[in-house]
């Protein structure tokens, strides 16, 4: 029998709502001491990602964190009877345990922004133009050339990062205020500006957002897409690995499931 | 989604762009299937090759920044870098791969490069 986990949970009772998981099974709790893992059985497992399924998956979890506080498992999670999967919360229960207390009553929200990359580059060669002093003096050999190109390349990236560390900076004033954690990624693209999700306690929701409108009004030639309240896929920090979970059994426990989130977020625009 | 989720965004066609950008460009995996064996064998080397190359790069640039090198040291780096960058072309020809395809995805640590 296959068991697809759609999270952990800080409770060891069965769920009392009717709620179908995938291929339409009904979902329930397995308990492991006063947590539990939630599952529905399956008959094979998931090969494609297709956005129904997806949508599913997450539907579940976010169904789930309406009565408790969830640690969301990654989509296409299963594993083999009910005797592993008590072996493995065994494994993981200190880890699962910490990790609902630290995320109890928190969400995760996500903000990416665009910048116009190409205009902040225009500007900085044009700045760096002027300031003549700082250019590079050689000769005119091919390797004299190279270096002056490569120098003057390096100068404009330097102070590209720089600039979007500026930004990025200004704008994490802002979030942290009302944020418990965060994770931050600068640059993925030359566009993408900031990638950041944010674990926000639920009291503190209303301020974030605020906050979130407040940035978007800064820079109007800057582009926003904000959203959430998530299960915090991005803030469970499992501190051993187990060896009953291996790829060949398709089983990859909590990990980062952006494509979930993106799918699910395309979706929703 | 949960009822009040929401996803906003007054440019989603924009962000759905980079965020596909910058996935696609970083394979999970090396490929190396026994059809395919030489050339995910040589994208690993390559890659490991075109970060220490830029680390050199960037150490180089660094040094010239704060004048610490002469004009000739100046001109023998250009030359090394300057056929180190020529002999990556060559090799990245050589095994059909291309600039973007010299990443890799290290997990929680991030990308390579």
């Amino acid at each position: 029998m296959k068991l697809y986990i759609y999270g952990i949970i800080d409770s060891s009772n069965q769920i009392t709502e009717s709620t179908y998981g995938l291929e339409g099974s009904n979902i329930y709790n397995i308990p492991f001491c006063n947590i539990g893992a939630v599952v529905s059985q399956i008959s094979q497992p998931i090969q494609d990602v297709t956005e129904g399924a997806v949508l599913k998956h997450e539907a579940v979890v976010e169904k789930l964190m309406a009565d408790f506080t969830v640690l969301p498992v990654r989509f296409q999670t299963l594993i083999e009877g009910r005797d592993n999967l008590l072996s493995m919360m065994r494994s993981y229960y200190r880890d699962f345990k910490n990790n609902l207390e630290r995320l109890r009553d928190k969400f995760e929200f996500g903000i990416k922004v665009i910048w116009p990359a190409d205009k902040i580059k225009e500007n900085i060669i044009k700045t760096l133009n002027k300031e003549q002093q700082k250019k590079l003096e050689l000769g005119s050999s091919p390797s004299n050339k190279f270096m002056k190109d490569k120098f003057d390349k390096y100068k404009i990236d330097k102070e590209f990062e720089a600039k979007a560390d500026k930004f990025i900076k200004v704008m994490d004033i802002f979030f942290s205020k009302f944020a418990a954690e965060k994770r931050i990624e600068k640059l993925k693209t030359e566009n993408l500006l900031l990638d950041a999700v944010y674990l926000v306690e639920k009291d503190k929701e209303s301020n974030f957002r605020e906050a979130v409108e407040h940035i978007k009004t800064a820079r109007y030639d800057f582009k926003y897409l904000f959203s959430g309240p998530w299960p915090a896929y991005n803030f469970v920090i499992l501190s051993k690995k187990s060896g009953l979970l291996t790829d060949s059994q398709q089983t990859s426990l909590l990990n980062k499931v952006t494509q979930d989130q993106m799918l699910v977020g395309v979706d929703s625009i | 989604m949960m009822a009040n989720t929401i996803v906003e965004t007054e440019s989603p066609e924009e962000f759905i762009e980079e965020i596909e950008k910058a996935q696609n460009c970083l394979p999970k995996k090396i490929d190396a299937n026994p059809e395919t064996v030489e050339k995910g064998l040589a994208k690993l080397v390559l890659t490991l090759i075109e970060l220490i190359r830029k680390l050199l790069e960037k150490q180089a640039m660094r040094r010239v920044e704060a004048g610490s090198l002469s004009d000739e040291q100046i001109e023998n780096v250009g030359e090394t870098l300057m056929k180190l960058e020529n002999k990556m072309k060559e090799l990245k020809e050589i095994f059909g791969l291309k600039d973007k395809e010299l990443n890799l995805n290290l997990g929680p640590l991030g990308d390579l490069m």
